[in-house]
């Protein structure tokens, strides 16, 4: 299941400055598996020590909060969009 | 005032005092070329001209956003900055000027945009936003921008905007990348319900081009004015997400917590009274503004 991740500026570090990457993973959770196999590091900045999605980060896919679905465990089709948009307070 | 059932529009006639201002020979040539926007009229203007804003952070995002609502007619503003001006300021900060760097920055705000429009009320408080503060400044004001430059003074914003049901507009940004939501308490999800925690964050610790801020700024000015008016469709239940590397604009809808810790019994008295107004008669979406 190959979708496509949009990373935030913060985490590019970790994707070699790639905002947009082609992932797999047929959830949210084995979709950030995956995301660390090809980029160690970047889970831990989206997860907490116990594994839970980090709660300043809003997951989006297809512009829904997965809030609204069934959060980590989201089912993900090919073809989807999983956007990461982190709280941020420039201004 | 407000003759369209219009959702936003009746919530912050509700919430001002019902004062009916006509417009001078001059505001109305000042404003001519908005008041002939289809849906506008003098009546958004004069709704413009009854309103009090609230601006936190008066930066390349807040001092611009106040800009653009002096030069549209706002009565008031409330500018809220501690701090002096740094040159590294002076990228974006547009109200600035060379010789005003190390003084504090909010009173040149405000001799700015007197200069610009002297028909605009203008408060500036050189303090940032705290517990003690929030309050009393909320109160004052109809509606909040909230442009600051950390969590805290946010925070604390949206939980006094709850508190007191004030409409406030969140504009965030960091480097390239930014959002904007408007949020109508008890009707839209609040800041916390869409970032229940906030991370680590350093004010100075990103790139900022006062292009990028200024973007920001005019599009946050541009929901208040919405809000006040009922022009056109605000950002209401919906988060503009921005990338200005590609320029994408993606408008996503944010969760909203029923369990909100900050706004969650709002929304519960919220959804009561819909369940009343659908059986209510017409009109009834005054009833439900002017009853909260």
């Amino acid at each position: 299941m190959t979708v496509k991740v949009l990373i935030p500026t913060p985490l590019q570090k970790f994707t070699r400055d790639q905002a947009t990457i082609e992932c797999t993973g047929g959830t949210i959770a084995e979709l950030l598996d995956s995301l660390e196999q090809d980029f160690p590091g970047i889970k831990a900045r989206l997860c907490d020590e116990q594994g839970n999605l980090r709660r300043f980060i809003n997951f989006y896919v297809n512009s829904e909060d997965i809030r609204f679905l069934d959060g980590a465990n989201t089912a993900l089709q090919a073809g989807d969009e999983v956007s990461i948009v982190p709280a941020v307070a420039g201004g | 005032m407000v003759t369209r059932i219009d959702e936003s529009a009746v919530v912050l006639i509700a919430m001002r005092n019902d004062v009916v201002l006509n417009l001078t020979p001059t505001e109305l040539e000042r404003y001519r070329r908005q008041i002939m926007l289809p849906g506008f009229g003098e009546d958004a203007q004069r709704q413009l001209k009854a309103t009090t804003v609230l601006v936190t952070g008066v930066g390349g995002l807040g001092g611009t956003a106040a800009v653009y609502l002096a030069v549209a007619g706002i009565g008031r503003l409330i500018l809220v900055r501690g701090g002096d001006l740094r040159l590294d300021d002076m990228n974006r900060q547009i109200l600035m000027t060379h010789d005003w760097v190390n003084r504090p920055r909010v009173f040149k705000a405000k001799e700015t945009l007197e200069r610009i429009n002297p028909d605009v009320q203008i408060d500036a408080i050189c303090e940032y936003i705290t517990p003690d503060n929030v309050d009393q400044l909320v109160q004052s004001a109809d509606l909040a921008l909230d442009c600051a430059h950390n969590f805290d003074e946010r925070n604390w914003l949206n939980a006094a905007c709850v508190r007191w049901q004030k409409p406030m507009i969140e504009a965030a940004m960091n480097d390239m990348e930014a959002y904007l939501t408007t949020i109508v308490p008890g009707q839209t999800p609040c800041l916390s319900c869409i970032f229940p925690e906030k991370p680590d964050w350093d004010r100075r610790g990103f790139g900022v081009l006062g292009a990028v801020s200024g973007t920001l700024a005019c599009l946050t000015a541009l929901e208040a004015i919405k809000l006040i008016t009922g022009l056109g469709q605000p950002l209401q239940s919906q988060l503009l997400t921005m990338n200005f590397n590609h320029m994408e604009f993606v408008k996503r809808r944010p969760y909203h917590d029923p369990d909100c810790p900050v706004c969650g019994s709002l929304s519960f008295t919220q959804r009561v009274l819909d369940q009343s107004v659908r059986s209510a008669p017409a009109n009834s979406l005054d009833w439900v503004a002017l009853n909260r």
